[in-house]
């Protein structure tokens, strides 16, 4: 029997109206379905698994924007920038630096290439920070692109961020020239980059052939020798495809624990139909969180337990799960989620607060915890246990997570009012990630290209 | 507990009036177990945690585990 769990709204795939939804179950899959006046009735799936959706939950206060860069005018989705209505605040800002790009995936949801869209000038860099940190305070800052290892300024570009008071810096790299050039990542290095956001789909050439066109694993390990030699914490980012990787789930965490402490953990994107897509989804073939927390149990042969994982209290549950870990000397992995949704609701902006403050603590090097062990192993008879302790929690942690970003087939705007990951526009105004690349049945944008 | 102020701070169960000895304690938090020397009551195992630890490396390893 399909049970009902919610309304919502959502927008038709093909004139991009907003439109009524349902969401309901049955055995253990959620579909949406939503129907256009004009152009029809639309099933997607959201979530298939053995942790069902209505019990991923965790409530939270809605935050206020307190200084909203855009008026409320024709209703969300429409009114981006962020808007009096949003729910959230923005903890990581998405700054595209280029279009160009040194691959031509067949998954892009940038849709990037080799563009002759101009680069942004250092002054426009310079004032979309400014706008951010007007808006959204210091949070975290991922540098995107296409391809932002394309800009030989990229170290200039970093080293403003921070001197406009953002202590968080990232790049969303395919890796390419991480591995090709050291001097670069030596530069990188010294201008302060704190994390790199590795494209990682797998552990075999095969993954990347299909997902990227060519074989790209050695490249991607000299990557990660460069960064271990620089001291840069590396998160391994694969897109997941069904039929295509996700069955080397198990061996991709095995291989990001296996170059723990370069690498802080393993982020995965199931696959969204936005942007440059080979094929229009078929619904049956999409991968849930659900499915996805399954795979993990099931490929590492539990020593990674679905039970392990929480509801963000960042973002809308739904958007995504994460799991901690240690990894211990004898190479035993511990879990160390405090146990999640067990306190009712939570004010949307604290968890915004944590999330800040988590993801650039695990997700960057660790210069102040080798400085300490430097001293003490000067002063031999001050290292105790605790030390110890400390030592493994900082350079051994390990965070596992997954985030599900919505396209217009399973677009649910409640998800998008919660919304914390903003790509920021030229104009520095700040967009909900999947707004910003969202795309209609024939390719056309929302607000990317705007 | 009492604490008897003296160079060489020494501390007694209140209820076993035993000297509190240096041992190796399991610490547990959340899934993590680790063995750390504190000073506990020989009869009854009761630990003692002096606040110089407890809001220094044992907050530091708290914080540390702490979940977003």
């Amino acid at each position: 029997m399909k049970q009902i769990i919610a309304t919502t709204k959502s927008l038709c795939p093909v004139c991009l109206k907003k439109i009524n939804a349902i969401i309901w179950s049955k055995n253990k899959e959620t579909y949406m379905e939503k129907s256009c006046p004009e152009h029809g009735r639309f099933k997607a799936l959201l979530w298939r698994g053995s942790m069902p959706m209505e019990k991923w939950v965790r409530n939270k206060i809605p935050a206020t924007i307190e200084k909203p860069n855009t008026q409320v005018d024709k209703g969300c989705p429409y009114d981006c920038g962020l808007c009096a209505d949003h729910r959230q605040h923005t903890c990581t800002a998405l700054i595209e630096v280029t279009q160009r790009c040194n691959l031509s995936c067949s998954f892009c949801f940038a849709d990037a290439n080799g563009s002759s869209v101009p680069d942004l000038t250092i002054d426009t860099i310079a004032s979309m920070y400014t706008s951010v940190m007007e808006t959204s305070g210091n949070c975290n800052i991922q540098l995107s692109g296409g391809e932002p290892t394309l800009r030989d300024d990229l170290p200039q570009i970093i080293e403003l961020g921070h001197q406009i008071g953002f202590s968080f810096i990232q790049i969303n790299t395919n890796g390419i020239r991480l591995g090709e050039d050291e001097a670069f990542v030596k530069r990188l290095k010294a201008a302060g980059l704190n994390s790199v956001f590795l494209q990682f789909d797998g552990t075999n050439d095969g993954i990347f052939e299909k997902l990227r066109g060519k074989p790209l694993l050695a490249t991607k390990i000299k990557a990660l020798e460069n960064c271990r030699k620089y001291n840069i914490g590396v998160v391994l980012v694969p897109t997941l495809v069904s039929e295509v990787n996700d069955d080397d789930l198990g061996n991709i965490i095995n291989f990001g624990l296996d170059w723990v402490p370069t690498v802080k953990g393993v982020h995965i994107q199931p696959a969204s139909y936005f942007g440059r897509i080979p094929n229009l989804p078929v619904e049956e073939k999409r991968l849930t969180l659900g499915d996805i927390m399954d795979r993990i149990e099931d490929q590492t042969a539990g020593r990674i337990r679905k039970k392990s994982f929480s509801p963000p209290g960042c973002e809308n549950a739904r958007c995504s799960f994460h799991g901690n870990y240690i990894l211990k000397e004898n190479n035993e992995l511990i879990s160390v989620n405090n146990p999640a949704n067990c306190c009712g609701n939570e004010q949307a902006e604290e968890g915004a607060n944590k999330t800040k403050a988590h993801v650039s603590r695990k997700w960057r090097s660790n210069e102040l915890t080798t400085e300490k062990n430097c001293n003490i192993s000067h002063e031999n008879t001050e290292k105790d246990e605790w030390d110890e302790i400390l030592e493994r929690i900082n350079r051994y942690s390990f965070s596992l997570s997954a985030m599900a970003f919505q396209d217009v087939w399973n677009l649910d705007l409640n998800r998008v009012k919660d919304c914390c990951i903003h790509v920021v526009n030229p104009k520095g105004q700040l967009i909900p990630f999947c707004m910003y690349n969202l795309t209609d049945k024939n390719g056309h944008s929302l607000y990317r290209k705007q | 507990m009492k604490h008897e102020s003296n160079d060489q701070t020494k501390w007694l169960c209140d209820k076993c009036q035993r000297e509190l000895e240096l041992a190796k304690v399991k610490v547990r938090y959340m899934e993590g177990n680790f063995e750390v020397d504190l000073m506990k009551c020989p009869t009854c195992n009761q630990v003692f945690i002096d606040e110089a630890l407890a809001l220094g490396k044992m907050k530091e390893v708290e914080e540390g585990l702490e979940d977003k």
